[in-house]
């Protein structure tokens, strides 16, 4: 050990030419993701708990059909058992999304970062893009295949597609349970934006973490807006509170993932798929905006 | 070569860094002395760009931090040894630094083996004791094969040995003509490694000047003098314009007049002479004497109770 005295000589190739950019950037953030284990502990949440409880819940809703009420029976959805999993998933991003960049902050390490790299949003970006690959892959994986887990669990309990042109009352009046396929084009719209939703949120959360550079705070700040603001929102006088409880981000899940082929049921309610998407999307935009702002005016 | 200029930094009230100017040369070690919070630790996060300065500007060879078209390879910097993810290996920690700026795997290998962690690179770094982060720190400094390096506190938490291999070290890379500039507040330190020396306290500038000058501007040339006759020998000095006083140990310190004109004092006045020594001020005591009253945080003595 002591024998080392000065390193040896290297040849690193020109550095006249081009600049460190966002490539470069990204490839060390994917390392830094896959070389901490709670990346790989979230993913695999992610993934067993979509298709675990698409199963569970599945299971439990079509043993029930011949016994289900009218009301229950109308808004019966067999596409939205089979994405359960993403009430659980949704925090499980949160998280992964704020601790990219809240842990950084936590270690310190954020000081290293910042001191090799001349341009900070280059960070920002390559942050969100390798942290949003991962999770919309994810989550595009664990959507299918959590969907195609309950349409098997459906089929064996004898459930048969709706007619066309079927109606909430063709639904209610239905003997076997209701069952669609990809080939429904709302059902394949839910099941690939539920997997959006994922990440979205997940994108939202990294923002949040960039603002409050802090990973207790940045999660508490993005499951109050997810679980608490609706609770607020409910106590609210309901004429008062109607006016926007659409708008919230738990709400324009909801709307990004329900097959809306019986839409009476939900209109006016909630936003319709894409629109409730874009205005998610909007939010996570706003607040990557605010965390360049504040990353490249604050001292590290 | 880095240069600051009107270097101007406040955290809320407190005014961290004031109107600081300085030049590190490149091919010897540049120490950055000052007693802990005055500004050491702020004003290197601001040369490396993490800090920005309220006024001033700091460059290294002519380009502020922020213009760098290859950050990692034109200046490496120590700043927080344990500023890594607990979670990630060594190995990983420099493979995420080096991808940053182009620099191949090979010399993620490289450094490793500069700084004597090969053995341990695939570990968890937050199994890593001080001194292993040290090194670590050390390793992603050299990385990008700079010519400019920073080092803050860079020997906290190394072991005798380790020392002297970052002192072997830091020389060096300053033989090769890099700009290395260190900070520390141990100045036996800097006075054994570095050559030219960038004093602050208070976040201002006290001294720009190389070790050898600040110790010889700093301190009056002082004679330690034994003699059995020592007050008639007093007595004499004084009539020539020395200054004298009495040590408890019976020796004199002489200032205002040399050696040899002390020796030559007791040879005519016909007194015998015991010891006759210049006595050289450490860089400690010339540093300490400086800063005295730009220390923020003093230590106590115990206070005596009474029974």
């Amino acid at each position: 050990m002591t024998t080392a005295t000065v390193p040896p000589p290297v040849v690193l190739g020109a550095f006249d030419e081009g600049h460190a950019g966002l490539a470069n950037q990204m490839r060390s953030e994917w390392t830094k993701l896959r070389s901490v284990r709670s990346t790989w502990v979230c993913l695999v949440v992610v993934f067993v708990a979509g298709i675990g409880l698409a199963a569970l819940v599945t299971n439990i809703e079509a043993g029930r059909w011949g016994s289900l009420g009218l009301a229950d029976r109308a808004t019966f959805d067999p596409v939205r058992f089979s994405q359960t999993g993403t009430f659980l998933s949704q925090f499980v991003v949160g998280v992964l999304g704020a601790l990219v960049i809240t842990s950084e902050y936590a270690t310190g390490s954020i000081r290293t970062t910042l001191s090799i790299t001349s341009k900070r949003t280059t960070v920002l970006v390559a942050k969100l893009v390798v942290i949003g690959v991962v999770v919309f892959v994810v989550a595009e994986v664990t959507a299918f295949a959590s969907f195609f887990t309950s349409q098997v669990i459906l089929l064996a309990h004898g459930a048969k597609a709706l007619p066309p042109g079927a109606t909430i009352l063709t639904q209610i009046r239905s003997t076997t349970i209701p069952y669609v396929s990809l080939a429904d084009s709302a059902a394949l719209r839910a099941v690939f934006l539920s997997g959006v939703y994922l990440l979205l949120l997940t994108l939202l959360a990294c923002g949040i973490g960039f603002i409050l550079r802090h990973t207790a705070g940045a999660i508490a700040a993005f499951v109050g807006v997810l679980l608490v603001l609706p609770l607020i929102v409910d106590v609210l006088p309901s004429s008062f509170a109607s006016s926007f409880e659409k708008y919230l981000p738990s709400n324009l899940g909801l709307a990004m993932t329900l097959v809306t082929t019986r839409k009476t049921d939900f209109a006016g309610v909630l936003l319709p798929p894409w629109p409730a998407t874009g205005l998610l999307a909007a939010y996570g935009a706003v607040l990557i905006v605010i965390a360049g702002l504040l990353l490249v005016r604050r001292d590290a | 070569m880095i240069s600051a200029r009107g270097l101007t930094k406040s955290y809320g009230a407190t005014r961290a860094v004031d109107d600081l100017s300085f030049d590190v040369r490149p091919g010897v070690v540049t120490g950055f002395l000052g007693p802990n919070g005055s500004g050491k630790s702020t004003t290197m996060r601001m040369v490396m760009g993490l800090d920005l300065p309220d006024a001033g500007a700091v460059t290294l060879d002519g380009r502020r931090f922020h213009d760098l078209r290859w950050p990692l390879r034109e200046v490496g910097a120590l700043l927080e040894a344990k500023a890594i993810h607990p979670g990630r290996s060594a190995y990983n920690h420099l493979l995420a630094m080096a991808q940053t700026n182009s620099i191949p795997r090979t010399r993620v290998d490289e450094v490793l083996g500069v700084v004597g962690l090969d053995g341990v690179a695939r570990r968890k770094a937050g199994k890593f004791s001080l001194g292993m982060s040290q090194r670590l720190g050390i390793a992603s400094a050299l990385l990008g094969d700079p010519g400019v390096l920073l080092f803050d506190e860079p020997i906290n938490g190394l072991d005798p040995e380790g020392i002297l291999w970052v002192r072997n070290l830091l020389k060096g890379l300053a033989g090769e003509g890099r700009t290395i500039f260190v900070s520390s507040h141990l100045m036996s330190e800097m006075a054994l490694t570095a050559t030219d020396l960038v004093v602050i306290g208070r976040g201002q500038l006290i001294a720009d000047t190389t070790v050898d000058d600040f110790i010889a501007s700093n301190t009056v040339a002082t004679v330690l003098v034994r003699s059995p006759a020592n007050d008639r020998l007093a007595a004499e000095l004084r009539t020539h314009g020395a200054g004298v006083t009495s040590r408890d140990d019976g020796a004199l310190l002489v200032t205002g007049i040399d050696a040899a004109a002390i020796g030559d004092t007791a040879l005519a006045a016909g007194l015998p002479l015991h010891e006759l020594s210049p006595v050289q001020a450490s860089l400690e005591e010339v540093f300490m004497d400086l800063t005295s009253d730009m220390v923020d945080y003093h230590g106590q003595s115990p206070v005596q109770v009474g029974s």
